[in-house]
């Protein structure tokens, strides 16, 4: 029961690092980024790759973020001029095209088989292989990326995000380059899913195409929105209620290829419901534009 | 590089942009009435090609009918859809990212139930027999395929008629225009949404019998189909339907013939390098006019 608690708090833990960096570029920057699922998985190919070639997990982590931060940068330039419902469609194809990559270049990858045997981190001799460790080190990730995620928007430049979000042509009038300042917020997104989703690779030692498809963006998606737009805390106590919201399902002694469909169809209800009766989430403080 | 490899690669782009078309008409019709990606439309087909195959392959019920009942089903599907969910956002003035979400959580709210009912495991219609294709200069096609290619082309010119000459076609290109205007002459802009949804999902359902036939059934094939037809759409000009088609077969045959340079599991991989291509440099597509990508 304690493993299984320990297990419960490390996703929400993962789940928390992907729903606030998504938070930044949704919420903060206005910027429909639904391409998150692909920098995630980026950075859990990267490291599972780099740790498999004897590479300290260390190099690994920080290597997930950067390619999975370089990764948002090219996407952000064709897509830069883009908004809604438009930047919406490119970034869910990105998605797509990774996942088809990752699927298709079996000579990394192996393809639909997977990575396994991906080793538990290890920094500098201290090795994280139990759980109550991975815990920890999760549990510290996702403190740092709090107050880093908190520190950009309270800082001037979460200002001009904000700005940009609510009007870009005026933000542009006043002298900011917004397409400069849109590529930096998916930048910094992107390399927080990437590190969430190294963090994933080596929690579950094992990685396919498959946890990583598109259907994956469901809950974190909810997550953003039903903590509401532009609210850090909102973002939290949304993440911590979706992710134990389905465990019970567990228990009443549903087979487990139903439990997998029952969790989407609640995140997806949920979503719906929200959607209709309370569009602005519960700590939200702008609409979904 | 033979000639009857080059004329297979055609005809297997032409099949690919008939099924291509099938899903992007249905769609790019509802896109330019409504003005919002009814991201959902694909996994009506899926959930239309699995009620097609619970009625034949699983109850016996007999062909013509069991087709007859899933398009009825479909064109129900989208009208539920519409009714439910899109006009409640609607009468909140919701944006048309707002739209684009939910139809997304429709969508997933669907795949999920598809598992549940059906399990994860592929499904086949088995209507027709492995019937030898005809050949015709070296390429290879089988009936089903020129089915589905003569009944895409039938339907463009339906919808082009339809558009043009009826008196709903007619009101929906008005409202589609200019809803303010519509209302005034008295065109209720409502009821022309909800045939939108009709129409452009009993599409989806010819779409779900065809591709049902000619493809495996799985409960993710709602998503890969939708994906295609949005690109197809965006490609052709977004809320045109004449657009969506040539979009689609444009697709189809780019697709296809990218199996020269790279190996065919990347074939997604290209269409998507083509949808950034037009994002980039074009973004109202090939017969759109206004360029509401940038809006």
């Amino acid at each position: 029961m304690e493993a299984y608690f320990i297990h419960l708090i490390i996703l929400i833990g993962i789940y928390l690092i992907l729903a606030m960096s998504l938070q930044l570029s949704i919420g903060y920057t206005g910027l429909m980024n639904f391409g998150h699922i692909a920098f995630y998985s980026i950075g859990a190919y990267v490291s599972a790759l780099f740790t498999l070639n004897d590479i300290p997990f260390v190099v690994a982590f920080i290597s997930a973020g950067i390619i999975a931060g370089l990764f948002g940068l090219l996407l952000s330039i064709p897509t830069n001029k883009l908004k809604g419902d438009y930047l919406a469609l490119a970034t869910i194809a990105f998605t797509f095209v990774v996942y088809v990559v990752s699927l298709n270049w079996v000579s990394l990858t192996r393809g639909p088989l997977g990575l396994p045997g991906i080793p538990k981190p290890s920094i500098l001799g201290l090795s994280f292989s139990s759980n109550i460790m991975f815990l920890i080190l999760v549990a510290i990730v996702a403190i740092v990326v709090y107050f880093f995620i908190r520190r950009i928007i309270d800082s001037p430049f979460g200002k001009v995000l904000e700005a940009t979000r609510d009007n870009e042509l005026a933000t542009r009038v006043l002298g900011k380059n917004t397409f400069k300042i849109k590529s930096v917020s998916l930048v910094i997104s992107a390399f927080l899913a990437g590190i969430a989703g190294s963090l994933y690779a080596h929690y579950i030692t094992y990685i396919d195409p498959s946890s990583f498809s598109m259907m994956q963006i469901a809950p974190i998606l909810c997550m953003v929105i039903i903590g509401g737009l532009a609210s850090l805390k909102g973002t939290i106590i949304a993440t911590i209620i979706l992710v134990l919201l389905p465990e019970p399902l567990r228990f009443i002694g549903f087979s487990s290829s139903i439990v997998g469909p029952m969790r989407q169809i609640i995140y997806a209800l949920i979503l719906l419901v929200i959607l209709l009766y309370k569009p602005k989430g519960f700590f939200g403080k702008v609409e979904l534009e | 590089m033979s000639l009857s490899i080059i004329l297979q690669l055609l005809v297997n782009g032409l099949v690919a942009g008939a099924i291509y078309s099938l899903v992007s008409s249905g769609f790019s019709l509802i896109y330019s009435v409504n003005k919002f990606v009814h991201f959902a439309h694909g996994a009506v087909i899926a959930f239309s090609a699995y009620v097609l195959y619970y009625l034949f392959s699983t109850l016996g019920i007999s062909f013509w009918f069991a087709v007859v009942l899933s398009l009825i089903f479909s064109a129900l599907l989208g009208y539920a859809t519409n009714e439910l969910i899109y006009k409640q956002l609607r009468k909140r003035k919701s944006s048309p990212v707002i739209l684009l979400v939910s139809g997304l959580g429709f969508l997933i709210f669907l795949e999920s139930l598809i598992l549940i009912f059906f399990g994860a495991d592929v499904k086949v219609i088995n209507l027709i027999k492995v019937t030898k294709g005809l050949e015709f200069m070296g390429a290879i096609i089988t009936p089903l395929q020129i089915v589905i290619i003569l009944v895409s082309i039938a339907l463009l010119i339906f919808l082009f008629i339809f558009m043009k000459k009826f008196k709903l076609g007619k009101a929906m290109r008005a409202v589609s225009d200019n809803k303010e205007v519509a209302e005034i002459v008295g065109i209720s802009s409502e009821k022309i949404y909800s045939w939108s949804f009709i129409i452009g999902s009993a599409i989806a359902g010819i779409a779900a019998v065809l591709i049902g036939l000619e493809q495996n059934l799985e409960p993710t094939m709602g998503t890969n189909l939708m994906i295609k037809g949005m690109t197809a759409s965006i490609i052709g000009g977004i809320g045109s339907v004449p657009g969506a088609i040539l979009g689609s077969f444009l697709l189809g045959i780019l697709e296809n013939f990218g199996i020269w340079f790279l190996p065919s599991g990347y074939k997604d991989a290209i269409v998507f390098t083509l949808l950034f291509i037009f994002l980039l440099f074009r973004p109202q597509g090939l017969l759109g006019i206004k360029r509401r990508a940038e809006k």
